[in-house]
């Protein structure tokens, strides 16, 4: 590589090349369309799965003897592989077609290698099912979001590297030599990732480090697989997604990306501690974690403030397509997540909400609310590009952004304002565990109920992403100008 | 711009520190600990997990227990001292010889670093998994039959056969009898104990108030 080049041109972008056509991004859909269809199926069927495990795990805190009498389905097994088949199944699949989307369209080539990609996705999508298998069969590791037996590890983490790669590749064969904002996270995502993910494996699974430690890695790791992964990819894609469907440039992002992006890659590379004040651990330690956690407003303001007044400058256009309301979902859910998360770390917030639901709220706000809806929007922009097909009916995309919309709502109230409840109760009180259990059933229940809208959008979009493979195209769909996109926008300065 | 390079230095420099900082320096301070020999509280401390324990912790594991059950007791904040989960910090001396440790983060049900002491009864525990409305009425924990088998009584009933109240006996001529793996689940619960102080643990106000007095009592 040539450093000094890369250096100089660092300094003078060269811009020429930025004007693009049509045909050229429909060559480019084409050259990923079939890798990227396996990833967008794949994350359907494990979202629709991973919700019916969650509800599973839902009902069974109100109504313990549910399913009881399997050995399969005992509520410490179907939680992980809820957890862990959300991420790893449903958001990573998203976030991969999200990036490898992004990655060539900026790019502006086509892309090769189809076959390699395919086969690492599979690899990929394989290595989840082995996992929940694993689990179910009484082979899971007690570490949060890595509770995969430990002869997945590596085999994720080849398919892994495998897609990695070819987006590094497509990154490196890029046809204009300056990047966008949405390119940075990507790779950002992309190295962070092979780097928490292998030293957690090894410190973990292959040789456990001692006692105590282990939870220490275990916090780092969960806490970076959304700061360092899932909120990257989200962040990319809002940057991308914003111009091109609201049809005009992101706020400030001449002086807002650089700043934002690095001090959240900091600050989030060391929040994972703050899960752990009071534990068995030194102070230093969490405390190190929460000043990191704090220092997130920063990057989070920015980035909130850019996305929430891109899009409200341009509020009448949200509402023309699918693609930008749930981007204003997602962004409106950024905001109430890291307000829970950053002044849920302090200690005196944490004295009152540690070892209650609130942090699974938390994750659920973040996984469903915010990079869910982010993605969920990405994909109703993608497939019709790469079809070539309009969305089949509106109808259904309302249905599933309300049922969406109301079962974040919902599971996030019964699990943020019940945490509260329940630590209030458990952690300030010396009430009765039973008298515990009684207050929290009204949480309980909501919660399944939010599940159950959940699971009803996952299924309308699903019926939405059918319908539109299998359907014949029409006149209108045979031509090349269906889509009509703002080429000047595809390319957005930073 | 393009930034490839600059990109790859920066983030490879910010996660080199995060693991530096926060992983390694944490290894060094409190990841090699090594047990103490103190004879007053008898002998090798922590004690470890032994025999049919060291069975019930795998299940513990792989029944996915840690989903609703921490064992870390806090004095900084909460009610766990109040609530007799423990009289002192949990330290990082207290998991060296765990394997894998079971810390947990989330408490649906409750703490367990001190099961043992609180209940050390295992008839207690076999009829806690059978079915937890036996013992706790009102909780929502789940029952574990498939850890039992309910058979006939051929000729005398067995010895370790579950006596159930009334109202959840089985029908008479049948037995609800533990499975090997339900008795060690039951070990490794009355195991749990915590039952030696460490200089590095903190203990709660009150306690250190009363080892005061008591202390000097003695001493007058």
């Amino acid at each position: 590589m040539n450093v000094i080049g890369n250096l100089w041109s660092s300094l003078f972008p060269d811009l020429s090349g930025d004007l693009k056509n049509r045909e050229s991004e429909r060559a480019i859909d084409a050259s990923i369309r079939f890798p990227l269809l396996s990833l967008i199926k794949s994350s359907i069927v494990w979202l629709i799965l991973s919700i019916v495990f969650g509800l599973i795990a839902s009902i069974k805190l109100h109504t313990p003897s549910f399913f009881a009498e399997y050995s399969l389905f005992t509520y410490g097994k179907v939680e992980p592989i809820f957890w862990n088949t959300l991420v790893y199944g449903w958001l990573f699949n998203a976030g991969f077609a999200c990036a490898i989307f992004l990655l060539s369209r900026l790019g502006g080539a086509t892309a090769g290698m189809g076959l390699f990609l395919t086969i690492s996705i599979v690899v990929w999508n394989t290595a989840v099912m082995a996992g929940v298998v694993g689990i179910m069969a009484g082979e899971q590791l007690p570490y949060e979001w890595l509770e995969f037996p430990a002869f997945v590890g590596p085999v994720l983490f080849t398919a892994f590297v495998g897609i990695g790669f070819w987006c590094l590749l497509t990154f490196r064969n890029r046809v204009h030599r300056s990047s966008f904002a949405s390119q940075w996270w990507i790779i950002a995502a992309l190295f962070s990732f092979a780097w928490i993910y292998t030293a957690a494996q090894v410190a973990l699974v292959c040789m456990p480090a001692q006692g105590a430690m282990q939870t220490l890695i275990n916090s780092w790791y969960a806490e970076n697989v959304f700061g360092l992964f899932v909120a990257p990819l989200t962040f990319a894609t809002l940057l991308y997604l914003l111009p091109k469907t609201l049809g005009a440039p992101i706020v400030g992002h001449k002086y807002n990306t650089f700043i934002a992006f690095w001090t959240w890659i900091l600050f989030s590379s060391f929040a994972g501690a703050s899960e752990l004040v009071f534990g068995p651990v030194p102070v230093w330690v969490s405390s190190v974690g929460v000043i990191a956690m704090f220092g997130l407003l920063l990057p989070a303001t920015a980035l909130s403030v850019q996305f929430l007044s891109s899009l409200i400058r341009r509020f009448s256009a949200i509402w023309d397509a699918a693609t930008p309301r749930f981007l204003l979902g997602g962004s409106i859910a950024f905001v109430f997540l890291m307000y829970f998360k950053v002044f849920g770390a302090l200690r005196d917030s944490a004295s009152v909400t540690q070892f209650s639901l609130y942090d699974s709220g938390v994750n659920c706000l973040a996984l469903f609310g915010f990079a869910g809806m982010v993605f969920s929007g990405a994909t109703y922009f993608m497939l019709p590009r790469l079809l070539n097909k309009e969305l089949p009916s509106p109808t259904l995309v309302d249905l599933h952004f309300w049922s969406q919309l109301m079962g974040v709502i919902l599971v996030s109230i019964g699990l943020i304002s019940g945490g509260e409840q329940m630590g209030a109760l458990m952690n300030g009180s010396t009430a009765d565990a039973i008298a515990v259990v009684a207050a929290m059933r009204s949480s309980y229940f909501m919660t399944t109920i939010g599940l159950v809208f959940l699971l009803m959008g996952a299924v309308f979009s699903a019926t939405t992403y059918f319908w539109l493979m299998v359907s014949n195209r029409t006149d209108a769909e045979q031509s090349a100008d269906l889509i009509k996109e703002a080429p000047e926008l595809e390319y957005t300065a930073s | 711009m393009n930034r490839g390079p600059f990109l790859f230095l920066g983030l490879f420099l910010i996660l080199a520190s995060s693991w530096t900082f926060l992983l390694k320096q944490s290894n060094e301070e409190f990841g090699k600990l090594t047990a103490l020999v103190d004879e007053e509280q008898g002998g090798l401390l922590p004690r470890g997990v032994k025999g049919p324990a060291a069975h019930g912790k795998e299940l513990y594991q792989e029944l996915g227990c840690i989903a609703c059950h921490t064992q870390q007791v806090r004095v900084a904040a909460g009610s766990d001292i109040e609530r007799g989960w423990g009289e002192r910090q949990s330290v990082a001396r207290d998991y060296i010889d765990q394997g894998r440790v079971l810390i947990g983060n989330m408490r649906i049900g409750p703490d367990l670093t001190n099961v043992g002491q609180r209940r050390s009864d295992e008839d207690w525990h076999l009829l806690h998994f059978y079915n937890p409305q036996i013992t706790s009425e009102g909780s929502n924990m789940p029952s574990y039959p498939f850890l039992f088998e309910t058979r006939e009584i051929v000729g005398e009933p067995s010895a370790n056969a579950l006596s159930l109240p009334e109202e959840y006996a089985v029908e008479a001529g049948y037995e609800v009898v533990p499975l090997r793996e339900a008795e060690s689940l039951a070990a490794y619960m009355t195991s749990l104990k915590v039952d030696y102080d460490l200089d590095e643990a903190p203990k709660s106000n009150e306690v250190m108030a009363e080892e005061l007095a008591v202390a000097l009592e003695n001493a007058q």
